[in-house]
């Protein structure tokens, strides 16, 4: 379902969202603001989603480790 | 030339305009300025006193109308009765023409006169009732001394003849007994109140000064007495003093009035005693009916002004500022017309005019009022249009600086990434929810609360209500991806790991080939190690999102560089300086997002550690922390050069533009060019012809005008100083202009690891009110389990909400205006810029608001 294509994936329909925004933006005197908004409000998530936390998932060097089994410490290490 | 249209981006496109008005409809003219609100008046009369100015008089006419209808004010909070309020009334901001302005301050004189009089009478007549009701306490406490002393002559007599040989005593007594008066025994007394705390004072001094010669009575009277002049409530006492000889009384009477006491006149008599306490009685009841007449006339007089009190005031508010501008403006003697000057918004010129028109066609005057546009030198003020979402995040930036005019607006990226850099720090998605909640409450009632009082901690929250909305949403946001709802996991998608040991763990294994779709995986919470999981990912998170708002940041300096038309800028400072910064933490961002697309795993590779990498880029250059396991091939050469690129821009950021600006100076100066202060002329170029036209500029329209406008034309040419180029100065600012630079890369990118910090306490305070309130509530069953449960449900609610929300949500806030007002707007924002402070009714009404 979600493998290394999804950052680029998401990466375009950010891109097409953004293109969007910047030209169905409401006309009028607020349509910088509305412009402005949208478009660093998707870059903003996206940065947040694709480019940082999926990324640091993605090959990750650490697993993780249950805390709520006790380990026989009879048996040498204690996770 | 068409203005450009106004956003938010850059400030709006002002000009400075000159208003010829005809002097007839001076006042009219500003007032519809006034409600208009977009013109910010120059004082053209800044070397004249207050008192010399030209209205004055009206405006202290005006004072004294304000100084009336404040005393009316204080009149009704004195009676509590209600002012009408100002949002009741259908429009009170209509401008009022002279004649009502005139009936206005009559009415108010009168009014004045009228409640001061019924007050007088008022007060007089509760004084007058107070000294009654006083009497009837003497009266009937001194019928009780009276009736006890008579039982008591003997021994008065004896203390009065202590020294006298007891032969006597018969023979009086005997008198005594015969006529038990005190009056036959020469014995005279003096009956009145006095304050309670005086007492003891009181009996010393009569007991000194009289060597023990009286006999005294006291008693408390049980109820307050209320002095009518201030409202306060006196607890008093009524004494009778019984003395012996004429001088001795009038002694008495003396002291007593030194001391405060009221004397009254009390008959010995028991059939007189009663006749007067008959007599004060009707006379106070008489009084009371008086009393209460004059009060309610007052009242119905009070509630009366109260009806309008608001909409007066807002008149007289207005009037006031209208002649305070008024002020500012030059009188042209010859011609009978007031000028003015002011900055507009470019855009609303054709307002102004149109306006100007209506005053006019409504007086009836044939002379127009003349609108010029002036080009000067001067900077024109800052000014954005603002609607109630932008208002807030305007606000934010303000607070930090004045923009400079038609620099880049940083209130427009803010919207977002103040929002956002807070949701990093407060991220949980059901906090996020809760201050989406408050917001979108306090926007729904939003008209309801702008009119209601509220106290200083929620009126701060009020007035940022969308900066909250905003903060909620992204926060929301940031909870899914930290995936934390109040502590807790949100399992939306399945998890990356599988536990092994058919689910018993303690380890897990990855399910290959997927990666949890959006978000941290759920499967970390509670885990062992998933403090050194999530450490490592928000610490990286923190470097790229600093790297990326700083990088955007300064990307604006290059955009206001461009704008202003100064490629110095550009080649001086945005490039080196953006070289400086990319070939080192751009270098960074760069390798923590390489890293993290390696399978180190499936490689069989260490991962290298890349803050090792980076000191050792530094430390020593060429060589590798692990020369065996490179990041990637080539690594070390790649980091020598960036290392070159960036000590290169250093030198470049250093010298560029100081010697570039002087080479430019000099190049002109060759030429023959000189500062307008500057004393020295070359001969061939005086000519005063010549000269003339350059200074004036599109201003010939009034160049060869009288007096009165010479000096406004000289004082266009006094705010702006020529400054004149001092290369040692340059040179010193831009040095510490790049050091600064430098230093701060390295220490704003750490600065940026406050993200991470903050987010990590946040959650792991959250994780501990959870653990300690809920959890173990939900340990215990039955019943008990029940009724705890819903104590300490609401024991954990309150905690969240006044703890996580306001107590951490401010401390988020404060950390992302830092990141805002040190971190990102150090890269491009110049801020000295001049605030447009128009002439607004709207804003003088909201700066001091009529309750």
């Amino acid at each position: 379902m979600a493998n290394g294509w999804s950052p680029i994936i998401g990466l375009i329909i950010v891109a097409i969202f953004c293109a969007a925004a910047w030209i169905f933006a409401p006309k009028g005197e607020n349509q910088t603001v509305w412009r402005s908004t949208l478009v660093l409000s998707a870059v903003s998530m996206y940065l947040m989603w694709g480019a940082i936390t999926f990324l640091a998932q993605w090959h990750p060097i650490i697993s993780p480790v249950r805390n709520d089994i006790r380990v026989d410490p009879g048996s040498g290490h204690r996770f | 030339m068409a203005p450009n249209k106004d956003t938010m981006f850059r400030s709006a496109d002002m000009s400075l305009t000159q208003l010829y008005i005809a002097n007839e409809i001076g006042r009219e003219v500003v007032s519809a300025l006034g409600e208009l609100g977009v013109m910010d008046f120059r004082d053209l009369n800044s070397e004249t006193t207050a008192f010399q100015r030209t209205f004055t008089q009206e405006i202290r006419r005006l004072d004294n109308v304000e100084r009336q209808l404040r005393y009316f004010r204080s009149q009704m909070d004195k009676a509590s009765i209600p002012m009408r309020s100002i949002y009741e009334f259908d429009n009170p901001f209509v401008s009022p023409s002279t004649s009502e302005i005139d009936e206005l301050s009559d009415k108010a004189q009168s009014l004045e006169n009228r409640i001061s009089s019924l007050n007088e009478s008022y007060e007089t007549l509760k004084r007058r009732e107070v000294e009654l009701k006083e009497w009837r306490w003497v009266l009937r406490e001194a019928g009780g001394f009276f009736d006890r002393a008579r039982g008591q002559t003997e021994e008065i007599r004896h203390s009065l003849d202590n020294d006298d040989a007891p032969l006597l005593r018969d023979v009086e007594q005997h008198e005594a007994a015969a006529d038990r008066s005190f009056s036959v025994m020469n014995i005279g007394f003096v009956a009145g109140v006095i304050p309670r705390e005086r007492i003891a004072s009181f009996e010393r001094i009569l007991w000194r000064t009289l060597r023990g010669n009286l006999y005294m009575n006291q008693s408390e009277i049980p109820e307050a007495i209320i002095n009518p002049e201030n409202n306060e409530e006196v607890h008093k006492n009524v004494f009778i003093i019984f003395a012996h000889g004429k001088e001795i009384i009038a002694k008495i009477r003396k002291i007593s009035e030194s001391l405060g006491a009221d004397l009254y006149s009390v008959d010995e008599n028991s059939e007189l005693r009663r006749d007067q306490i008959r007599e004060v009685n009707t006379r106070l009841s008489d009084l009371a009916s008086v009393l209460s007449n004059t009060k309610s006339t007052l009242d119905a007089e009070l509630t009366a002004i109260g009806r309008s009190l608001a909409a007066w005031m807002v008149i007289i508010k207005k009037e006031k500022a209208t002649y305070e501008t008024l002020n500012k403006f030059s009188y042209d003697q010859a011609r009978k017309t007031l000028i003015a000057e002011a900055w507009a918004p470019t855009n609303s010129l054709g307002l102004i005019k149109s306006t100007l028109q209506d005053v006019n066609d409504r007086a009836g005057l044939s002379v127009p009022t003349i609108v010029n546009q002036i080009k000067t030198t001067r900077t024109p003020p800052t000014f954005f249009k603002t609607n109630r979402f932008t208002h807030a995040f305007q606000t934010i930036i303000d607070a930090y600086g004045t923009i400079k005019y038609q620099e880049v607006n940083p209130a427009l990226p803010t919207i977002v990434t103040f929002p956002f850099l807070f949701a990093v720090m407060f991220g949980d998605f059901g906090h996020g929810c809760i201050l989406f909640l408050a917001a979108v409450a306090m926007i729904h009632y939003e008209r309801r609360l702008l009119r209601s009082k509220l106290d200083e901690l929620f009126s701060m929250i009020f007035y940022g209500r969308y900066i909250v909305f905003m903060m909620g949403i992204f926060s929301m946001y940031t909870g899914l991806i930290y995936n934390d709802a109040f502590s807790l996991s949100i399992p939306l998608f399945k998890s990356m790991w599988k536990w092994d040991n058919n689910g018993a763990g303690p380890t897990a294994t990855r399910d290959d080939g997927y990666t949890y779709p959006f978000g941290l995986d759920w499967k970390w919470h509670d885990t062992e190690n998933d403090l050194l999981f999530s450490n490592s990912y928000k610490m990286k998170l923190s470097i790229l999102l600093g790297w990326a708002h700083m990088t955007f940041s300064l990307i604006w300096s290059l955009v206001n560089a461009r704008h202003f038309h100064t490629p110095i800028d550009i080649w001086g400072n945005f490039v080196p300086g953006m070289i400086f910064f990319q070939s080192i933490f751009g270098y960074l961002s760069f390798t923590i997002v390489y890293k993290w697309t390696v399978d180190w795993v499936k490689i069989g590779q260490d991962p290298p550690s890349l803050l090792n990498m980076l000191i050792y880029m530094f430390l020593q250059p060429g060589t590798l922390d692990n020369p065996e396991a490179p990041l990637y091939r080539g690594q070390a050469k790649v980091q020598v050069v960036l290392l070159m690129m960036a000590l290169i821009c250093v030198p470049i950021l250093l010298f560029l533009k100081p010697f570039y600006l002087r080479y430019e100076h000099n190049k002109a100066r060759a030429l023959g060019y000189r500062g307008i202060g500057e004393n020295t002329r070359v001969s061939a170029l005086d000519d005063d012809d010549d000269e003339g036209h350059t200074m004036n500029g599109g201003r010939e329209s009034f160049g060869d005008d009288d007096d009165g406008i010479a000096v406004i034309t000289q004082d266009i040419g006094h705010g702006e100083d020529h400054e004149e180029f001092e290369f040692s100065e340059e040179m010193i600012h831009q040095v510490i202009h790049t050091i600064e630079f430098c230093l701060n890369c390295v220490s704003h990118t750490a600065s940026y690891l406050r993200l991470w910090a903050l987010s990590l306490a946040h959650q792991r305070l959250s994780i501990v009110l959870w653990s300690m309130t809920m959890k173990n509530a939900f340990a215990i069953t039955g019943i008990a389990g029940s009724i705890a449960m819903v104590v300490v449900f609401y024991m954990w609610f309150m905690l969240t909400v006044a703890v996580l929300c306001v107590m951490e949500g401010t401390s988020a806030m404060l950390h992302s205006l830092r990141l805002h007002w040190v971190e990102a707007m150090s890269k491009h924002f110049m801020g000295d810029g001049v605030a447009f402070e128009p002439f607004s009714f709207k804003a003088l009404l909201e700066e001091d608001p009529v309750e």
